[in-house]
C-alpha cells in the first residue's frame, strides 16, 4: 500500500510540474479554468474582499479560503492540496475495504483503480476541488462503519452538503442504515465480512402474513429512532450554521452563487446532459412547473428505487445513486464523473463482472459514448459547425451507455449488507412486499 | 477503548475545524479593505460613460465620446493632422473562441516625443459575443496590454437574447511611429434560435491618443479622439455563430423526456427484479 501511495504521489507531482510547463509554453492550458476562478476568488478573500466578486465563482467560501495560500505561498498550492486529497481518497478506499474484510490483494487492486485512473489523477492535478468532496464522502462511510455514535458522520455530512449540494441524495440511505438493530446503544456495529457475503433473500420473504397497511404503519413508526433524529439534527445544524455564517459574511451573493444557482441551474450551453438542447430551444420562454417536474421525475423515481432496494449495502447504494444522479441530471460536466469514480473501487470486490468481456464491454461503451459526444462537442465549439442535433443524439447515447452500466453493475453485484445483525427487512419490504 | 479514542479524536477535530473556520472567515471578511480603494478613478473612458448611463446604447455612446469628454481629460485640438489608419481588421480562429485582430498605424504631425503616450482602443462588442475580463487581465500580467477593462454586461454565461452589449477598453503604450497590433480574445454567446448560423458584425473601434506631460503627471493628461481611415476597402468583420434550429424544439423535448423515462424504467426494472441471491448463485456456479 505504501509503495502504491508513493507511486501515486509521484505521478501527481510530476503531472503538476508538467502542467506548469504546458501552461507556460502551449496555447492549450493544462490547468482547469475553474482553478483560475478559485485562485482569483482566494486572492480576493486574502485581500479582505468577497470571493463572489469573481464572476462564475460558485462554491462555498471555504474552498476559496483553503486556496488563499495560492496568493502568498505558491500558485500551485491548491493543486497540491487537491492531489493530497486525491491520495487520501486512495487511503480511505483501502481502509474501508479492509474494514469490510476484503483480502489484501483485492484491496490493493481496487485502490489502484482509483490511484492510477488517468481520469481521476488529472482532475486533482488540473486543479479541480472534487477530490476534497470525495474524501469527505469516504470519511463519512468510515465514521459510520467505525462509530458507536453517528455524531462525527453527521457533522461531516452537514459539511459536505454545504460544500457541494449533491451529497444530499445520500441522506435517506444513511438514515435507513442507522437501524437500531445494527446500532445497539454503546456497542460498535458489527461489520459483515467480505468472505461471508451471502443471500438475504430468505430474510426478505419474512412477515408475509402481516397485512400490507399494518406493515407499512409499523415500518413508519419504527423508522423514527433517536439515532436517526440525532443524525438529522447534527447534520442539519452543521449545514445551517455554516451556510448561515457564510450568508452573514457574504450575503445574498453567497446564497445565489453557491446554493441557489446549483439548485435552479438550467444551462443552455452544451454539456453531456440530454436536456441541454431542450433547455436551449426553450430558453426564450420560461419553463412551467409541470415541465420542471416532468424533467425531475425520472431522476426522482430512480433515486427512490435504488435507495429502498440497496440502502443496506451503503457503498453500493452510494455508487448507483451517484452514477444515476449524474446521468439524469439537467447539467453534466466531466468533473462530476469523479463523484462516482471514488466509489467504484468500493464495489468491485462484490462484483461478479469479469473484465473479459462484460467489464470491458461496459468500460468501452461508456468511454466510447463519451468520446463520440466529445467529437461532436469539438466540432461545435472549436470548429463552429452547426451540429447541435448530432450532439444531442450523442447525449442520448451517453445516457443509454450510463443506463447500460448501471443495469449491468446491478445484475452482477453480490448484495452484501454493511452490518451484521438480525436483518430489519421492513423498510425494504415496503417496496417489495409482493415479491 | 479504541472506540472512545476514535470518538474523542473526531470531536476534537470537529471543534478545531469549526474554530479555525470561524476565526478565518471573520478575519477575511473584516480585513483591511484598502484593496478596494485601488479602483481607477477616471482612468477608463468607458467607465465614465457607464457611471452616467445605465446601459449601453450605441448612438448614446457615440454622442458621449464625441461631445462629452470625460472629466479629468482636456481635449486636444481635433484636426485631420492626427489620423489613425486601420491596416487590417479580422476575426481569427474557428468555433466559439476567437480573436478580434486589428492592426493600425498613427499618422500624426504633433510632437509627442516629450510626452508619454498611450493608445486607447474601445471595442464596442456586438450582442452575440463577450470578452472575459479575467482572461484579459492575464494578458495584462503577461505584458500584452498596458491595461484593460470590460464594461457593460460581463455575465459570461447568458445566451445573447438574455444579455446586453459590453465594451472592452484596451490601453497600449504608444511608441513612435510603430504599428499597433492587437488580438482581443472573444467568446461567442449562444445566439437566438434561427436557421443555421447567426451573424455577428463588428464595427470600427473608437481610438484615443492620451498623453501625459513630462513626469507622467496624470492630472495633465490630455486625450484626443482619433479619426480613423481604412487603407483598403475592407469587408465588414463578421463572425458566424451556429444557432439552435427552432423546428427541432418539439421533437427534441418529446424524445428527451421519453428517453429519460424509458432509461429510468429499465433501471427500476433491473433493481426490482434483482434478487439478492443473483450474485451469490452466480459466484457458486462460476
Amino acid at each position: 500500500m505504501e509503495a502504491m501511495t508513493q507511486g501515486g504521489a509521484l505521478v501527481r507531482v510530476l503531472l503538476i510540474l508538467y502542467g506548469e510547463w504546458q501552461d507556460a509554453h502551449l496555447e492549450v492550458r493544462y490547468t482547469d479554468v475553474d482553478y483560475f476562478v478559485f485562485s482569483d476568488a482566494a486572492a480576493l478573500m486574502a485581500s479582505g474582499r468577497s470571493p463572489y466578486q469573481r464572476s462564475t465563482y460558485r462554491y462555498s467560501p471555504l474552498i476559496a479560503f483553503l486556496l488563499t495560500p495560492n496568493s502568498f505561498l505558491h500558485p500551485s498550492w491548491g493543486k497540491f492540496l487537491f492531489s493530497a486529497s486525491d491520495l487520501l481518497v486512495g487511503f480511505l478506499i483501502h481502509k474501508i475495504l479492509k474494514l469490510r474484510g476484503v483480502p489484501e490483494k483485492l484491496c490493493t487492486y481496487s485502490t489502484m483503480v482509483w490511484l492510477f485512473n488517468p481520469f481521476t489523477f488529472t482532475i486533482g492535478t488540473r486543479g479541480n476541488c472534487e477530490p476534497i468532496v470525495c474524501s469527505m464522502i469516504l470519511w463519512i462511510l468510515v465514521c459510520l462503519m467505525n462509530g458507536t455514535t453517528s455524531t462525527p458522520a453527521a457533522f461531516w455530512y452537514g459539511l459536505v452538503v454545504h460544500l457541494r449540494i449533491y451529497p444530499i441524495v445520500y441522506a435517506f440511505p444513511i438514515i435507513l442504515l442507522l437501524d437500531p438493530l445494527y446500532f445497539q446503544p454503546g456497542k460498535k456495529p458489527i461489520l459483515s465480512e467480505w468472505s461471508s457475503r451471502t443471500s438475504v433473500s430468505s430474510q426478505n420473504s419474512s412477515n408475509t402474513k402481516t397485512t400490507k397497511s399494518k406493515y407499512i404503519w409499523n415500518s413508519l413508526t419504527s423508522m423514527i429512532t433517536w439515532r436517526r433524529v440525532k443524525f438529522g439534527i447534527i447534520s442539519g445544524s452543521t449545514f445551517f450554521i455554516l451556510t448561515g455564517l457564510c450568508f452573514y459574511f457574504y450575503g445574498w451573493n453567497f446564497l445565489h452563487e453557491a446554493l441557489l444557482y446549483h439548485l435552479t441551474r438550467t444551462d443552455p450551453r452544451h454539456n453531456f446532459s440530454i436536456y441541454f438542447y431542450h433547455i436551449y430551444l426553450n430558453y426564450e420562454q420560461d419553463f412551467s412547473i409541470v415541465e420542471k417536474l416532468i424533467a425531475f421525475l425520472p431522476q426522482f423515481i430512480v433515486q427512490l428505487v435504488l435507495i429502498f432496494r440497496f440502502a443496506f449495502d451503503l457503498p453500493f447504494c452510494f455508487f448507483l445513486q451517484t452514477l444515476a444522479f449524474v446521468a439524469f441530471n439537467k447539467v453534466i460536466t466531466a468533473q462530476y464523473f469523479v463523484w462516482f469514480f471514488c466509489l467504484l473501487p468500493l464495489i468491485l470486490p462484490w462484483s461478479n463482472m469479469k473484465l473479459k468481456w462484460k467489464g470491458l464491454a461496459c468500460i468501452s461503451l461508456w468511454i466510447g459514448a463519451q468520446i463520440h459526444w466529445l467529437m461532436w462537442g469539438y466540432l461545435l465549439e472549436f470548429r463552429g459547425k452547426n451540429v447541435f442535433f448530432q450532439l444531442w443524439l450523442a447525449s442520448l447515447l451517453f445516457l443509454a451507455a450510463n443506463s447500460f452500466v448501471v443495469i449491468n453493475v446491478i445484475c452482477n453485484h453480490k448484495f452484501s449488507r454493511v452490518f451484521c445483525g438480525e436483518f430489519s427487512s421492513r423498510t425494504v419490504n415496503i417496496f417489495f412486499l409482493d415479491k | 477503548m479504541e472506540i472512545q479514542q476514535f470518538k474523542q479524536v473526531q470531536t476534537n477535530s470537529m471543534i478545531r475545524f469549526l474554530l479555525i473556520f470561524l476565526v478565518i472567515i471573520h478575519y477575511s471578511a473584516h480585513a483591511s479593505s484598502s484593496y478596494e480603494q485601488t479602483d481607477f478613478v477616471e482612468k477608463y473612458i468607458a467607465k465614465t460613460y457607464f457611471e452616467k448611463y445605465d446601459s449601453f446604447v450605441d448612438s448614446q455612446f457615440s454622442f458621449f465620446i464625441e461631445n462629452e469628454i470625460p472629466l479629468g481629460m482636456s481635449e486636444m485640438p481635433r484636426d485631420n493632422s492626427n489620423v489613425m489608419s486601420i491596416l487590417h481588421r479580422n476575426i481569427i480562429g474557428e468555433g466559439s473562441h476567437r480573436r478580434l485582430s486589428s492592426s493600425m498605424r498613427l499618422k500624426t504631425q504633433s510632437e509627442l516625443t516629450e510626452q508619454s503616450c498611450e493608445i486607447i482602443i474601445i471595442e464596442r462588442l456586438p450582442n452575440g459575443v463577450f470578452a472575459d475580463p479575467f482572461e484579459l487581465q492575464h494578458l495584462v500580467h503577461r505584458g500584452v496590454f498596458n491595461d484593460v477593462a470590460v464594461f457593460g454586461d460581463t455575465n459570461l454565461e447568458l445566451p445573447s437574447f438574455r444579455s446586453n452589449q459590453s465594451v472592452v477598453e484596451i490601453h497600449m503604450i504608444y511608441e513612435d511611429d510603430s504599428e499597433i497590433n492587437l488580438d482581443v480574445p472573444l467568446h461567442a454567446r449562444y445566439p437566438p434560435l434561427g436557421h443555421g448560423f447567426s451573424l455577428v458584425e463588428f464595427g470600427q473601434p473608437d481610438l484615443f491618443l492620451c498623453c501625459c506631460g513630462l513626469g507622467g503627471n496624470s492630472v495633465n493628461r490630455s486625450c484626443l479622439l482619433m479619426q480613423t481611415s481604412e487603407d483598403k476597402a475592407s469587408s465588414p468583420v463578421i463572425w458566424e455563430i451556429p444557432c439552435g434550429i427552432k423546428e427541432h424544439a418539439q421533437v427534441v423535448s418529446a424524445v428527451s423526456f421519453g428517453f429519460a423515462v424509458v432509461a429510468a424504467l429499465l433501471i427500476v426494472l433491473a433493481s426490482i427484479s434483482y434478487s439478492d441471491s443473483t450474485g451469490f448463485d452466480k459466484s457458486k456456479h462460476s
